[in-house]
């Protein structure tokens, strides 16, 4: 499969800090072409740091990385003719209305007027952006501001588009939109490596992800391969009275409101499940979602049980 | 990036940061002819009219250092605040051309301060071929200084509020220390010497001797040439090998 990113031991210390605080540390990562690479990680994990030397807007402090077989620290300009990026936190000129945030960035990035014209209108028109094309972005709310940014890199012809919390602050239904919008460039056979916190998101969208906390990867691969590779892969959920002491022994229980949560494995499972049943209480059990995984691997699952990665090696 | 992309860039940053805002907020325009105009009336008065040429060449020249100010505000507002210069980072644009898509859309908001003083350069009879050639270079090379300078320096903030600190010492070094409005000869030794380290006092030098208000030996005009371009080009230099493009 040919791969969009690959980067060896890359590893970054930003200036006036320590070494022993790097943001990225010994990252091994293959992002494959044609897909979207979802990353997730806490408020700090090293996910913007990932993106922005793959987008090469940040110096890597040492390692290797290539985006489309170009080095990010020698190959920038051939790397920046195939690449856009929404980076975080950013926001679209505010004197600018949304037609000519989108018009004039493609025309920036070199694209012939008549054919930016026309991607800005496709592109305004996935995102549900035609109404308000002659506002300006001063009077849009921070949600359309984003949505805004989104059509802006989606309407270019750039290979691999960097996106960097790009729903933050949309309503679902404008979620939804992106989501489409996303997939829709996937079958042009772009490639999008995404950060968001929202971990539906990744695993609506993502055909791989990974998992970085405190600038290390620690989990990654689909969202099966991550499930299979927890401890506990299964999740059942009993509302009404059971023995905790008898809980135990099928793995790793949390009380929740008017019951229990427990974490188990595949046999396990179905036979709580069973017993559940049996004695005439509400069960639910299913695979266990990446918000779970999130919250084990982290180690701040919703009752901090679990202070270490319960991940198999 | 074809030549004509670049272009195209070049025309669309004018567009998007010169065109389009004085299209929404005309006022921009004002601002930028007060601060030259102001100092022209306050150099009327103050003289009673003897030193208006100064008046006017040194308009002509501050508006173009008020380029350089305009666009470090500018560049560090996007970088930081609304993280443009990464979006074009992350594109084909190169550094150059976004760097001067923007000093040229800077030059549009002076362009009624320009327009303004012409009209008087004219109208007080100093336009000669000579002296609107040697206007015109002076006045380039003070846009491009301004412009490296405000590039790199642009870098380096960490916010727009820093900007704001430094403008008033871009200033001093720039424009209120180098000679603009006045003879270098008025300036106390010490302050002569230390405005020899401002580009601007060899600008401001060769455009008062053109016209006439001082004397200016063709030796001392090849020197003001030479010091003018050299600082330029070091200015260059430093903008190419010390801006922050991409973040370290």
């Amino acid at each position: 499969m040919a791969l969009a990113i690959q980067t060896e031991h890359l590893r970054k210390v930003y200036p006036g800090s320590t070494s022993a605080n790097a943001a990225l540390e010994d990252l091994t990562l293959s992002v494959p072409s044609g897909r979207v690479f979802g990353v997730i990680g806490r408020n700090g994990a090293g996910k913007t740091t990932f993106v922005r030397i793959a987008a090469t807007q940040l110096a890597l402090t040492s390692g290797s990385a290539q985006v489309l077989g170009h080095d990010v620290a020698t190959e920038e300009r051939a790397i920046r003719a195939r690449i856009a990026c929404v980076p975080q936190e950013s926001r679209p000129l505010y004197f600018l209305n949304v037609e000519e945030v989108v018009y004039l960035y493609l025309k920036l990035r070199g694209t012939d007027p008549v054919e930016a014209r026309s991607r800005t209108r496709d592109a305004l028109d996935q995102l549900s952006l035609t109404e308000f094309r002659r506002r300006s972005v001063a009077r849009l709310s921070g949600g359309l501001r984003r949505r805004v940014l989104c059509a802006m890199v989606l309407a270019s012809d750039a290979e691999i588009l960097f996106l960097d919390e790009p729903t933050t602050g949309l309503d679902p239904i404008a979620r939804r939109e992106v989501w489409e919008a996303i997939r829709r460039a996937i079958r042009e056979h772009r490639t999008i490596l995404l950060t968001t916190h929202y971990l539906d998101e990744a695993e609506a969208l993502s055909t791989r992800l990974a998992l970085f906390e405190r600038g290390v990867l620690v989990l990654e691969g689909s969202p099966e391969d991550l499930r299979s590779r927890v401890r506990y892969p299964y999740r059942v959920t009993i509302q009404g009275a059971y023995p905790r002491e008898e809980l135990d022994s099928f793995g790793r229980v949390t009380p929740i409101e008017g019951g229990y949560l427990v974490f188990a494995r595949d046999a396990e499972s179905r036979e709580l499940a069973r017993l559940a049943l049996e004695r005439g209480l509400r069960v639910s059990l299913g695979p266990v979602s990446l918000e779970d995984i999130f919250l084990d691997v982290v180690g701040k699952s919703i009752e901090e049980e679990t202070p270490h990665p319960e991940v198999e090696a | 990036m074809s030549e004509r992309n670049r272009l195209r860039s070049l025309g669309t940053l004018v567009q998007l940061n010169g065109l389009i805002p004085i299209r929404t907020q005309p006022l921009y325009l004002i601002n930028l002819v007060a601060s030259p105009l102001s100092f022209l009336f306050f150099i009327w008065i103050v003289s009673r009219g003897a030193d208006l040429a100064y008046g006017i060449v040194g308009g002509m020249v501050l508006t173009m250092l008020s380029v350089g100010t305009g666009l470090q505000s500018d560049l560090t507002h996007y970088r930081h605040d609304l993280k443009f210069q990464d979006v074009v980072v992350a594109s084909p644009v190169e550094a150059p051309v976004y760097v001067a898509g923007l000093a040229v859309s800077e030059l549009v908001y002076s362009l009624p301060a320009l327009a303004v003083f012409a009209v008087l350069f004219v109208y007080y009879g100093f336009a000669t071929a000579t002296s609107a050639a040697v206007l015109t270079g002076a006045m380039l090379l003070v846009w491009s200084f301004a412009t490296a300078f405000a590039f790199t320096l642009s870098t380096y903030f960490q916010d727009v509020r820093e900007t704001w600190m430094f403008s008033p010492i871009f200033s001093l070094v720039l424009t209120v220390l180098p000679p603009v409005y006045y003879p270098i000869s008025y300036l106390p030794g010490w302050a002569q010497t230390a405005a020899r380290f401002s580009p601007t006092t060899y600008a401001a030098e060769l455009v008062q001797g053109a016209v006439g208000l001082q004397p200016l030996s063709f030796s001392s005009a090849t020197i003001d040439w030479v010091v003018l371009v050299a600082f330029t080009a070091a200015l260059f230099v430093i903008a190419a090998f010390k801006a922050r493009w991409k973040d370290p």
